[in-house]
């Protein structure tokens, strides 16, 4: 930026004062143009280690990255106007447990030389009362809510827009993501994986071919079965069975669900979100209600379990990756996002925990057992049969949860 | 003082000992096991201790979680005892209104001790979680178990002992020093034991008031529950009992316990 | 006062005399003593509880966020809902039946450590407690794996001919209270010992000299000198067992849901801290009353008994 030599006014005031008529302040404008001059760097050192291959840049040459980037960055980069901030060398991230690949984290701390802290979380309400906590996000940059709570956290202000011109891994997205509903143009948020619901069972106890919700209601199967421990997700399988939609909101409707559900709870050995993968290792249920996910690791352990879709419809959804409002490290946690857009990286995290992501460019290293079952990547016709699970309003919700106690009391 | 202990006394007592070490013996053999889910022995395997070892998440979570307890421990043992102390001699007339008061954070579920934590601390001082803040939550659940332990034992006690020092010249720090507390001393290392354990233990309560890098055992663990308990976690724990047990078995060779059972037996009243 | 003498000779034993306690009550003691313990709940305990309070009376408003616009006691006449009271006599029905068992086996153990443990009796409690330094939840999987239809107590009892059918304990009633009565077992010794290791056996011995039977010594003497410790650690049992859901999930099954579990409900998935404040503070209240009234009868018992 020149120098204009405003008449009896310093460059610092001229500045001010073109700032105040643009509504910005200094400092944001500071950080506006170290934005763009650190996107343009990072841009090209983003290139430079796409053309060195995915591993970590130990013994690179000058173009790879280092930690305090600026000096390479100015190197590469198109001169900038003022200096370009290098990544914050931290990055907080909040998510669930082994929901990513198994060297990821270790990968892009060695990558970028950012030390990440990784925590994890029990359950959405711990996650989600954390991120509500103080407003913005809670201490932490980068959170994995669903998809769902999306539009709820813009209109509260925790989650920040992201800026497109950090994540050029943007474009690995295939079409089918680039414009949710929840979040028009991506623009507070990036899809991070998405999964299906049904249900698992044990060929050596139960033969032939299953297709039905019905099955999960069968008598012969006294204690012999679990449904999942979630409200939405059980109030949907009886929806599928009677014809209804999943976030009906009729209370007649509701009322019906919950008979053929009370029908279905003396048959059940539990209601468990967290014990469905173990119990069916260990041959405590013979069939159990579950996500896609789960059923991939439990053939880990026991290959010969099944899974189908049911075919009256079921669920699917999605999570995501969103940056705080109030994020320490806003750069790095771009860098992040990034990184795990990476076609390389993505695909590594899918063939680790099972679930598809949204990434094209993964697709040729995801494993085949993965990408080629329909249960886990139904191809685009039956996935626009599959219903999500809508956002509800808190009095709808209270008439759910009222029912879903009534069973469970 | 110790006669012959009857046969089916002596029988109970080593049942009821052998039921609360079986599931830890359960764990530390599957500590060995060779197979991250299965409840079936699989083969022997010494993995779940090298990944544990290089597993820094769960080494950090380990001493988060021990300095919180350290640190709730002796918190809670002061204010405890010092509590249940007051509430068992002095009759106050606030002495009905505190006794509730005490049972109160018993009560309370923890979820709801959990989130108006969570709210006290993050809406009217903007913390969003550390050791410290967790630690202020474990103290004040802890509280009211060391109160009742050591009320219980102080309640039984004559404060005419301590009279009687005064009486013979010592000053009330002095006869709090060398009389009453060493009568309540049992009382108040048990009620230090309780808050141990419920503060390396407690999951609800702590998981709303955990900070970046400052998540504990318990929250971590159940976190990871979906996959089933990882043995690593089956090797923390046989960790723990193994140094324990060294501990304690070095403490007794050196005799500490007959020291402390004299204390404890040794009282100037009765036999 | 014939009653000021007798204590005399039952040195450390009885209730103290009234006299030598009033003598006691100055505030500077009083205050050093409870103030700062008192002050720390208030502070940490109450006021946090007292912003829950507030919240109860208010509502979620269709953004999702907790509002004070229209304050009222629905949630607390919602939350009289009759369909919670299956779940409410289950989990006093657990928490009685944990207590009674946690008391029932741990005065006898405490007994003995106390009687008979002489020189060793510290470690033996802390021996007691050895396994509750270890992770509850990995405790609570070590009793999934010995309690499966496949697992350790069935193998043990199949292998040895005893049973020819696996008996099905997991995911039952039987599992939940065990797997309670387990963890709170130790809550229940200590306390026990703490108020047993006080009392002054030759007391017991006068009583056997004077023609006492063994049962009726321990039911006239022992035990009601024994009744704070007693009553120390069924409060600290049932009490907090009212609340124990983790138990109850991992151990049990479908048809072993606890209110508390229900609490937790509507605080997660139904994402409504305004009505789950309202129940849990109307089950506070319940349980504070009851345990109030059990106190005071209890005490009257004691009194009576040790007159």
């Amino acid at each position: 930026m020149t120098e204009r030599n405003l008449p009896g006014m310093s460059f610092n005031e001229a500045l001010e004062e073109q700032l105040a008529r643009a509504h910005w302040t200094r400092r944001e404008f500071l950080r506006r143009v170290a934005a763009f001059g650190a996107a343009t760097a990072l841009t090209q050192l983003l290139i430079a280690c796409g053309q060195a291959g995915a591993s970590a840049t130990a013994g690179a040459p000058s173009t790879g990255p280092t930690p305090a980037g600026s000096t390479t960055a100015e190197a590469t980069a198109t001169p900038a106007p003022t200096p370009v901030p290098s990544p914050e060398d931290k990055l907080f991230v909040y998510n669930w447990d082994a929901y990513i690949g198994e060297d990821t984290v270790k990968q892009f701390q060695d990558k970028y030389g950012i030390e990440v802290t990784y925590d994890n979380f029990p359950d959405e309400s711990t996650q989600i009362g954390k991120i509500q906590s103080d407003g913005k996000g809670g201490g932490y940059d980068i959170h994995y809510p669903a998809s769902t709570w999306v539009p709820s956290f813009v209109s509260d202000g925790l989650i920040q827009k992201i800026d497109h011109s950090l994540i050029p891994n943007l474009k690995n997205l295939s079409t089918a993501w680039q414009s949710p509903a929840y979040d028009p143009g991506n623009a507070y948020s990036v899809p991070n994986f998405w999964w299906t619901t049904g249900y698992a069972w044990d060929p050596r106890d139960i033969s032939g071919s299953l297709t039905s919700w019905a099955e999960l209601w069968d008598p012969t199967r006294k204690n012999k079965m679990s449904m999942l421990d979630d409200l939405r997700e059980c109030f949907a399988a009886g929806a599928f069975r009677l014809g209804l939609s999943p976030n009906t909101t009729s209370t007649t409707e509701l009322d019906q669900i919950l008979q053929l559900l009370e029908q279905q709870k003396p048959l059940l050995r539990f209601y468990t979100a967290t014990d469905q993968i173990t119990d069916m290792i260990n041959e405590v249920v013979e069939m159990a209600h579950c996500w896609s996910g789960d059923w991939v690791q439990m053939t880990y352990d026991k290959p010969r379990l099944k899974y189908v879709i049911p075919s009256e419809g079921s669920i699917r959804g999605n999570d995501v990756m969103v940056i705080s409002s109030g994020a320490p490290h806003p750069i790095a946690a771009h860098l992040w996002i990034d990184f795990n857009l990476d076609g390389d990286i993505s695909a590594a995290s899918t063939n680790y925990i099972g679930y598809m992501g949204p990434n094209d460019a993964a697709l040729p290293k995801i494993d085949d057992y993965i990408k080629n079952d329909p249960r886990l990547n139904p191809p685009q016709a039956v996935l626009d049969e599959l219903i999500e699970l809508e956002y509800l309003k808190p009095d709808d919700l209270a008439e759910y949860t009222d029912r879903w106690n009534a069973l469970q009391a | 003082m110790s006669g012959k202990a009857s046969r089916w006394l002596t029988a109970f007592t080593i049942a009821t000992y052998l039921f609360l070490f079986a599931p830890i013996v359960v764990l530390i053999v599957f500590s060995f096991n060779d197979s991250r889910r299965s409840f079936t022995w699989q083969g022997f395997t010494l993995q779940w201790y090298e990944k544990l070892l290089a597993n820094t998440d769960m080494l950090n979570a380990l001493k988060v979680t021990m300095e919180v307890a350290a640190i709730a421990v002796v918190g809670a043992t002061i204010l405890g005892s010092l509590l249940g102390l007051g509430l068992a001699r002095l009759r106050f007339r606030g002495s009905g209104a505190v006794q509730t008061l005490l049972l109160l954070p018993i009560m309370t579920p923890e979820i709801i001790m959990g989130i108006s934590l969570l709210v006290f601390f993050s809406q009217l001082f903007g913390l969003n979680g550390s050791v410290g803040q967790i630690a202020l939550a474990h103290i004040t659940f802890c509280i009211s178990y060391v109160a009742i332990t050591v009320r219980a034992r102080a309640a039984s006690l004559d404060p005419r002992l301590e009279e009687a020092a005064r009486d013979l010249g010592a000053s009330a720090v002095g006869a709090f020093r060398h009389v009453t507390l060493p009568l309540l001393a049992p009382a108040i290392a048990a009620g230090a034991m309780l808050a141990f354990a419920l503060s390396f233990d407690d999951l609800v309560v702590t998981s709303f008031n955990t900070g970046v890098g400052s998540t504990t055992l318990p929250v971590q663990i159940y976190s990871g529950i979906r996959f089933g308990v990882t043995p690593q976690i089956n090797a923390i724990s046989s960790i723990i009992v193994a140094v324990v047990s060294i501990a304690l078995l070095i403490a007794w060779r050196l005799g500490a316990f007959r020291t402390a059972a004299r204390a404890v037996i040794a009282d100037p009243e009765g036999a | 006062m014939t009653t000021a003498e007798a204590p005399a000779e039952l040195d450390g034993v009885t209730a103290p005399p009234r006299e030598a306690v009033a003598r006691r009550s100055g505030s500077a003691a009083t205050s050093i003593l409870v103030l700062p313990g008192v002050l720390w709940l208030v502070a940490f305990f109450l006021v946090p509880l007292a912003i829950m309070a507030v919240v109860s009376v208010g509502s979620v408003d269709p953004a999702g966020h907790i509002t004070l616009a229209n304050p009222g006691l629905g949630n607390y006449t919602h939350a009289l809902d009759p369909e919670f009271i299956p779940a409410l006599l289950r989990s006093i029905w657990y928490a009685t039946a944990t207590t009674i068992l946690s008391l029932g086996i741990g005065y006898p153990v405490a007994y003995w450590i106390s009687r008979y443990g002489g020189r060793h009796k510290v470690l033996l409690l802390i021996l007691v407690m050895l396994p509750f330094w270890t992770s509850y939840l990995i405790r609570t999987y070590a009793w999934v794996m010995i309690l499966r239809d496949n697992g350790v107590l069935n193998s043990l009892l199949l292998d040895s001919g005893l049973i020819d059918e696996p008996i099905p304990i997991l995911n039952t009633d039987v599992s939940v209270i065990l797997g309670m009565t387990y963890g709170f077992l130790p809550y229940a010794i200590l306390p026990l010992f703490v108020s047993i290791d006080r009392l002054d056996f030759s007391m017991v011995q006068a009583a056997r000299d004077l023609y006492a039977s063994g049962r009726g010594a321990f039911l006239h003497v022992t035990l009601p000198l024994t009744m704070p410790g007693i009553i120390a650690a069924g409060l600290l049992t049932f009490i907090p067992a009212l609340g124990d859901f983790v138990t109850p999930s991992v151990l049990g099954g479908a048809q072993t849901t606890t209110i508390a579990k229900l609490v937790q409900t509507i605080f997660t998935a139904g994402r409504d801290w305004p009505y789950g404040s309202a129940l849990g503070f109307l089950l506070m209240g319940v349980t504070i009353v009851g345990t109030l009234i059990a106190l005071r009868s209890l005490r009257r018992e004691v009194i009576g008994a040790s007159a």
